[in-house]
């Protein structure tokens, strides 16, 4: 009887030992993905690592595809010698959709240019080139939004947006002309600061972390998203890494 | 008499001529800023370009809109053309008729952002549904959607009120003292293709 009960106690052990051997395939899995996607430069971990081929709408998940291509922006130049032409044959529409584009394309290049001047490194966390956006719309009140993110690898990280909307100006002229901002003195998580002697608003969520808005000129911003920062002083110091007036400059404002 | 009307149309033609050359020079001035690599400059007159056109657009589409409605005799002094970089690209305005009584008038906001919102109420039956009351519904122009509103004018008529999307663009045509059938067959007289064609 004990012969028959010990390999039979084996079996169960295997079986039961079974879900956790999934468990660590499916670690390793991940990691080789991981590497894998490294090595490779492609980001799309995320795809790559769920098990299921199907949704629960039963539509086939996307696996990854080549994505978009890069296209340049539109070519200044060539867009404002359409809309001369479209002028001139008095297809006015047509001239408007060329001016439009002329636009984004003088934003999309005042934008990269913007990401070149600003600093590589802040307070030990490095540029991660691949969350580089420059977003313009053609829509004249949300124009352009600048958008560079720093992180030291691991859960400190820094977004910095510079933009030059109008309407959010509005929205924090607005927060300075209230004085009741400083008025709540049992919690104080929003306050008015300033960086390199511009008037700065700091603001501080649990889940969000600190975040510095710094109006600049009549109708731009910048401003920071600090995750996991240790306190203001650190926000503060990392935000007086940027110039502040050079961007200033490159974004025309006085 | 005459003599008002040839000033009139004096400054009607040199504010055209002003328009055009400031298109061009507008443009020209964004070339210049371009090459020298003033970016934000060459944003300025960009923009400043768009507004033109704005306004030359305008004026195209007020000589399409016809010079009489119904009874209602266009009030072409009263016509005008607002041209807001930002918002709304520009406001298109003209009425009709002289007595209170009866009055209609044609409104047109060209590359607005926030025309999507009626889009989105004509394509959505649910929320078309939720908005439809006796008055309120949407009917169709000379093949566009279109979104009918009566207010109670107070003497026993009412007020109507005909929106008409294009893509970011909004037509409203207002009129006074009226019935649906009036409304639209005003609605009807308006070359709605050639202005869209236009203001799209």
């Amino acid at each position: 009887m004990k012969k028959i009960a010990l390999p039979m106690l084996m079996l169960c052990g295997m079986f039961a030992y079974k879900p956790c051997e999934a468990q660590l395939l499916k670690k390793i899995k991940d990691k080789v993905n991981q590497v894998a996607n490294k090595t490779t430069g492609n980001n799309d971990s995320q795809t790559s690592s769920t098990g299921s081929e199907t949704s629960n709408s039963g539509k086939p998940t996307n696996k990854g595809g080549g994505g978009l291509t890069n296209t340049p922006p539109p070519d200044v130049n060539q867009q404002m010698a359409d809309a001369e032409k479209s002028f001139d044959a008095t297809k006015y529409s047509d001239a408007r959709y060329s001016i439009q584009q002329a636009l984004m394309g003088v934003e999309i290049q005042l934008g990269r240019e913007l990401l070149k001047s600003l600093p590589s490194d802040v307070n030990g966390l490095s540029k991660d080139t691949t969350q580089d956006k420059v977003v313009s719309t053609q829509w004249g009140w949300a124009n352009m939004t600048i958008q560079r993110v720093y992180t030291d690898g691991k859960d400190k990280q820094l977004t910095t947006s510079i933009g030059n909307s109008g309407l959010y100006a509005g929205l924090l002229n607005v927060y300075f002309n209230s004085a009741y901002v400083q008025a709540d003195a049992n919690q104080q998580n929003v306050k008015q600061t300033k960086v390199k002697d511009y008037k700065a608003i700091i603001t501080y969520d649990d889940n969000k972390g600190y975040t510095l808005i710094v109006p600049i000129g009549q109708s731009s911003m910048i401003a920071w998203e600090c995750i996991n920062f240790a306190n203001e002083n650190e926000v503060m110091d990392a935000a007086a890494k940027f110039d502040i007036d050079g961007i200033k400059k490159k974004l025309g404002e006085q | 008499m005459k003599h008002t009307i040839l000033f009139f149309t004096a400054i009607f033609f040199v504010s055209a001529v002003f328009a055009q050359t400031d298109f061009k020079g507008e443009v020209a001035t964004a070339r210049t800023s371009y090459a020298s690599g003033k970016l934000e400059d060459t944003h300025f007159a960009l923009q400043q370009a768009l507004g033109d056109l704005d306004i030359i657009i305008g004026k195209e589409v007020l000589k399409l809109l016809p010079t009489q409605l119904d009874v209602l005799n266009a009030n072409t002094a009263s016509d005008n053309v607002t041209a807001n970089v930002g918002f709304i690209g520009a406001t298109i305005h003209r009425d009709y008729g002289n007595t209170p009584e009866k009055k209609a008038e044609i409104e047109i906001i060209s590359n607005s952002p926030m025309i999507g919102t009626l889009n989105a109420f004509l394509n959505t039956p649910i929320l078309g549904g939720m908005m439809r009351d006796e008055n309120n519904k949407t009917v169709k122009v000379q093949g566009y959607k279109a979104r009918l509103e009566r207010t109670d004018a107070g003497n026993g008529k009412y007020n109507y009120k005909l929106d008409i999307p294009f893509s970011s663009s909004l037509l409203t045509l207002n009129v006074d003292n009226s019935t649906e059938a009036e409304t639209l067959a005003m609605a009807n007289k308006i070359p709605l293709q050639d202005v869209a064609k236009l203001i799209q």
